[in-house]
């Protein structure tokens, strides 16, 4: 309606629907196929083989654990991250103090900090707290990491709500408290929504927390898990492809399920 | 409400506070203390891989009778070293670790962060006399010895395929001038002679390893080693890296070298299918293959040492890779005796046969009673009398050198592979080390 | 009266300062210091930045991340406009599709790494059925495909997301901008650019800032995919600094290069900040 049929951006998605699609063709059809299946016929081709041995090697080489271990780091994240930014970007959005003010300064610094460039420091860190291989040490780094980016998607969203509303909780004498659990909290669930996504995918797709601060296979992350089984001697790529197939799967679900919210959610990063 | 607000910032910079200080504690006190670290086990820890059946099986098998459980910690094999260092001076390191002698544990040792091993032998000779000697020797450092051997010796063979071979007309070369012909002749049939993983680097740093040592014998690389890098300028490190690029202006390792790996399957596969015919390569290739198409290693797997130079000064017996994987014990350890009692496993009767089984060779004197109980007898005999028969066993390059070296020294190697930088690159590279 | 405090800030600042701030002032005191991670670090006054200057491959290193950031930019902001734009429409194939664009957010970096080293090997990846596009497939030999790699896959993992990113944002553009422009007899392609575009300034801006720092900690890509070669030809700032750092184990001169890491991130942002406006949305009144 408001634009016409545009051909030139059609034939623009056409062309990287092949793009996405032909890899994602690979990985699944390569995935229930035999070893010899695969080299025989190439990537490419269509299957010859079907078998469901590369999934039942990827659960044998641990990959379940992993999974349990991926899926308490992530939901731990969106805990902290959900304990602690919505006060923080209230006050930011609504906070007088000068002090507030440098707050959302230095998390708009910290945007700038890249995880790499400490990491030497917060492995020091978290092996002198005794935190060293424990889940507990890829969680807390991973939420704080998190925080700037969290901190800047609620706190624009929370400019959306009117000082009207704000003044009209304050002229019944509402406390920040109240302000904030009646009217702030109901008022910005889509931003809140995206930094549950946000963190989430921060979470389950984190390498270098898990790659430095843990090593045993109860600790293990999926992503670790992926990595380490492509530098085992004798790997076989449909048993790899198994296991990264595997590792989209709650993903999946959670986009199959919640589809709408995790849409709006990512899109709600751009801001308005 | 102001004074209830005050309330909650003094805790929470209080807690803030807490926190801080106990994790300054903990850094104090995270040390090398016995008493902070757990109570009634040892931790073991080892690179994962397939050999991990063997380990848990000794494991199980200490476990039965020890009071102090032994804890196994299996480490992927990618990121082994760099766990290693970052653990082994806090109270999570290990009680005994893996490891591969030589520059892998010398800046341990200098740290003093190891316990020599000279208490244990004098308690138990068995500890020293019962290993190769040639093999033991890798991880004496500064005259006391640190590990015990614990797998299998690997040393690195040319692999080929049989069947390609045969077809070419060709024989396995014994020198290399034949396996110059044996390119010539490959490539005219528009077979990739020689399988390389060169995107993984140290699969191409064998080929330096092999035609140094066949050169200009042992001696250059170990002088290097000890600081004299004016050996890489000599005329025989100039004649080896001439014989390098002769061999890959040959086209023997194709041209798309760079962007294969050993580590993801890549160039076994390419010598299975018949694509390539040869490829050097540690003896677990063997299991590699193996585990791939068993039928391909029973019938169509061919093995032989590495050719031999004419005119150099190396002995042709003469091998390289890695001599066989340690054991050390860390001087914080809480449970000395344990594991010293851990450690007299690996040269057990069990031992030797778990190991045999999987295709392992053991470098205990008492592995020859035993080579007819392995996986595959013919392979075990021959790298068995391989090994027992060089004169030199090369240390692989980048275990010799300290880690800080590994990456420049991998490049350098990569990088004059694929004419990236030439003859005199390579020296001020290797000479930089 | 009625406005929050500092309080409602304090539990997040000290949790950051804690992971992010404390390990700062860390990594700048070691940048003086060698350290193997054994014993105590030693302090060497300015020798790190000495060496680190008079690095060759750090110097490179520096102009290889600038090339990246480039590199996805000048592919990912264009193409995710027009892919977000179209998609924005409310035809029902678009939904389709967009389902399917959106499978690449669904694998992390890791498992997409894995995915297309495996895809482009040159035997018995693409590369080796499709030889007339590929040639000998040795896409991780030389430095420009190993580049166009690395650039090629980043599009790949990116594009959805900056899509969505416009998207919605592109959904979000009131109608009645639309029909004004029709109204003054503007077509397709310039009611994209008079209409569509201003609108998606924003979106644009993050996505830019998002894009640039992604690059500046851009690490596992290429650990996994070209591990940095052929040589150092895809060595990176961040995966130097992972090298020198967890490889070489020289924790010191590791920490310089984080130094210099974090000022350039924060130079970069200090300016998009002031560009964009952001640094002045303080409060509700200036937001909007």
């Amino acid at each position: 309606m408001r634009t016409r049929t545009n051909y030139f951006a059609g034939f623009g998605s056409a062309l990287w629907l092949l793009v996405v699609a032909i890899p994602v063709y690979v990985l699944v059809s390569a995935s229930f196929q035999t070893q010899q299946g695969y080299s025989a016929g190439g990537p490419l081709a269509l299957p010859t083989t079907f078998t469901l041995d590369n999934y039942a090697n990827a659960f044998r080489s641990g990959f379940g654990l992993y999974f349990i271990n991926t899926l308490v780091v992530t939901f731990s994240v969106i805990a902290i991250v959900l304990l602690l930014v919505p006060p923080l970007s209230y006050a930011i959005v609504r906070g007088q103090s000068r002090m507030t003010r440098g707050v959302f300064q230095l998390f708009l610094l910290g945007l700038a900090v890249p995880s790499t460039a400490v990491i030497v420091p917060i492995f020091y860190l978290i092996s002198s707290a005794g935190l060293y291989d424990n889940l507990l040490g890829v969680i807390l780094p991973t939420a704080a990491f998190a925080l700037p980016v969290c901190t800047l998607i609620l706190s624009g969203s929370m400019r959306d709500i009117t000082p009207e509303l704000y003044e009209a909780m304050a002229v019944d004498g509402a406390s920040p408290l109240r302000t904030f659990f009646r009217l702030v909290v109901p008022l910005s669930k889509g931003g809140i929504s995206t930094i549950v996504v946000f963190s989430a995918l921060q979470a389950w797709n984190g390498f270098l927390f898990p790659l430095i601060l843990t090593q045993s296979e109860s600790t293990r992350m999926i992503t670790l898990g992926l990595f380490n089984f492509q530098t085992q001697y004798g790997v076989n790529v449909p048993a790899l492809l198994a296991a990264v197939m595997l590792s989209m799967l709650p993903v999946l679900l959670v986009y199959l399920f919640a589809r709408r919210t995790l849409v709006q959610g990512l899109m709600g990063m751009g801001g308005k | 409400m102001k004074n209830k607000q005050r309330m909650w910032l003094k805790r929470s910079v209080a807690g803030g506070a807490a926190i801080a200080v106990a994790v300054t504690m903990a850094g104090c006190s995270g040390g090398a203390s016995a008493e902070s670290r757990p109570e009634n086990e040892i931790h073991v820890a080892v690179y994962g891989d397939a050999t991990n059946k063997v380990e848990e099986q000794i494991v199980a098998t200490f476990n039965e009778t020890s009071d102090v459980k032994v804890v196994l910690d299996k480490i992927p094999g990618a990121d082994y070293q760099q766990k290693l260092q970052t653990v082994i001076s806090t109270s999570s390191a290990p009680d005994v670790f893996f490891n591969w002698g030589g520059g892998s544990i010398q800046e341990f040792v200098d740290a003093d962060l190891l316990l020599p091993l000279d208490d244990f032998i004098e308690e138990d000779p068995g500890l020293q006399d019962n290993f190769l000697s040639s093999v033991f020797d890798t991880a004496v450092i500064d005259d006391k010895p640190y590990g015990v051997p614990m797998r299998g010796t690997q040393p690195v063979m040319l692999f080929h395929n049989k069947t390609v071979l045969a077809e070419a007309g060709i024989e396995a070369p014994t020198t290399w001038d034949e396996l110059l012909d044996a390119v010539e002749v490959l490539s005219a049939k528009g077979i990739t002679p020689i399988a390389l993983g060169g995107a993984d680097q140290w699969p191409t740093q064998m080929w330096y390893q092999y035609v140094y040592d066949r050169v200009a014998g042992p001696e250059l690389f170990a002088t290097a080693l000890a600081g004299d890098t004016e050996v890489w300028e000599s005329d025989e490190s100039r004649e080896a890296l001439g014989m390098l690029s002769d061999l890959i202006d040959a086209g023997a390792f194709g041209t798309n070298f760079d962007s294969v790996k050993f580590t993801d399957g890549g160039s076994p596969a390419l010598l299975r299918s018949g694509k390539a015919a040869f490829e050097l390569m540690g003896s677990w290739a063997y299991a590699t293959q193996q585990d791939a198409d068993p039928e391909f290693a029973a019938t169509s797997l061919g093995y032989t040492a590495f050719p031999a130079i004419e005119g150099g000064k190396g002995d042709p017996a003469n091998i390289a890779g890695n001599t066989n994987n340690f054991y050390s014990v860390i001087k914080a350890t809480r449970y000395p005796d344990t594991a010293r009692d851990f450690l007299k496993l690996m040269y057990s009767d069990e031992f030797v046969q778990a190991q045999l089984a999987i295709g392992n060779l053991p470098t205990t004197t008492n592995t020859e009673e035993f080579l007819d109980t392995a996986a595959n007898p013919d392979y075990s005999t021959f790298q068995f009398e391989l090994v027992q028969d060089a004169p030199s066993f090369q240390l692989s390059w980048d275990q010799a050198y300290p880690p800080s070296a590994g990456t420049p020294l991998k490049v350098a190697v990569q990088q004059f592979f694929n004419g990236q930088i030439d003859a005199d690159g390579f020296i001020s590279a290797m000479q930089a080390l | 009266m009625g406005r929050p405090g500092f309080v409602w800030a304090a539990p997040a600042t000290l949790f950051f300062g804690l992971f992010a701030l404390v390990p700062l002032v860390f990594v700048v005191v070691l940048s003086f210091t060698t350290w193997s991670g054994l014993g105590d670090p030693k302090f060497t006054g300015l020798d790190n930045w000495v060496a680190i200057f008079d690095d060759p491959i750090l110097i490179k290193s520096l102009g290889l991340t600038v090339l990246f950031v480039v590199l996805a930019l000048i592919t990912q902001i264009p193409l995710s406009i027009l892919l977000g734009v179209w998609a924005a429409g409310f035809q029902r194939n678009r939904a389709v599709l967009s389902a399917i664009y959106f499978i690449p957010l669904l694998l992390s970096s890791a498992a997409i790494s894995v995915l297309w080293r495996a895809l482009l090997d040159p035997n018995f990846g693409i590369p080796g059925q499709l030889p007339w596009l590929f040639g000998d497939g040795n896409l991780f030999g030389k430095q420009s495909s190993a580049i166009g790699v690395l650039t090629f896959v980043a599009m790949w993992q990116f594009t959805p997301f900056y899509t969505l990113i416009f998207q919605g944002a592109a959904r979000a553009i009131p109608p009645v901008l639309y029909q004004a422009a029709q109204i003054d007899g503007a077509g397709t392609v310039s009611q994209f650019f008079n209409v569509t575009l201003p609108q998606l300034k924003n979106s644009i801006v993050t996505s830019v800032i998002l894009m640039v720092v992604g690059g500046l900690t851009a690490f596992d890509t290429v650990l996994i995919l070209t591990n940095g070669g052929p040589g150092t030809d895809t060595t990176v700032t961040p995966f130097y600094m992972y090298q020198k750092a967890f490889r070489a184990f020289d924790f010191g001169q590791a920490s310089a290069i984080a130094v210099v890491l974090v000022l350039a991130a924060t130079a970069i942002s200090l300016v998009l900040v002031r560009v964009s406006g952001y640094g002045k949305m303080q409060s509700a009144q200036d937001g909007i």
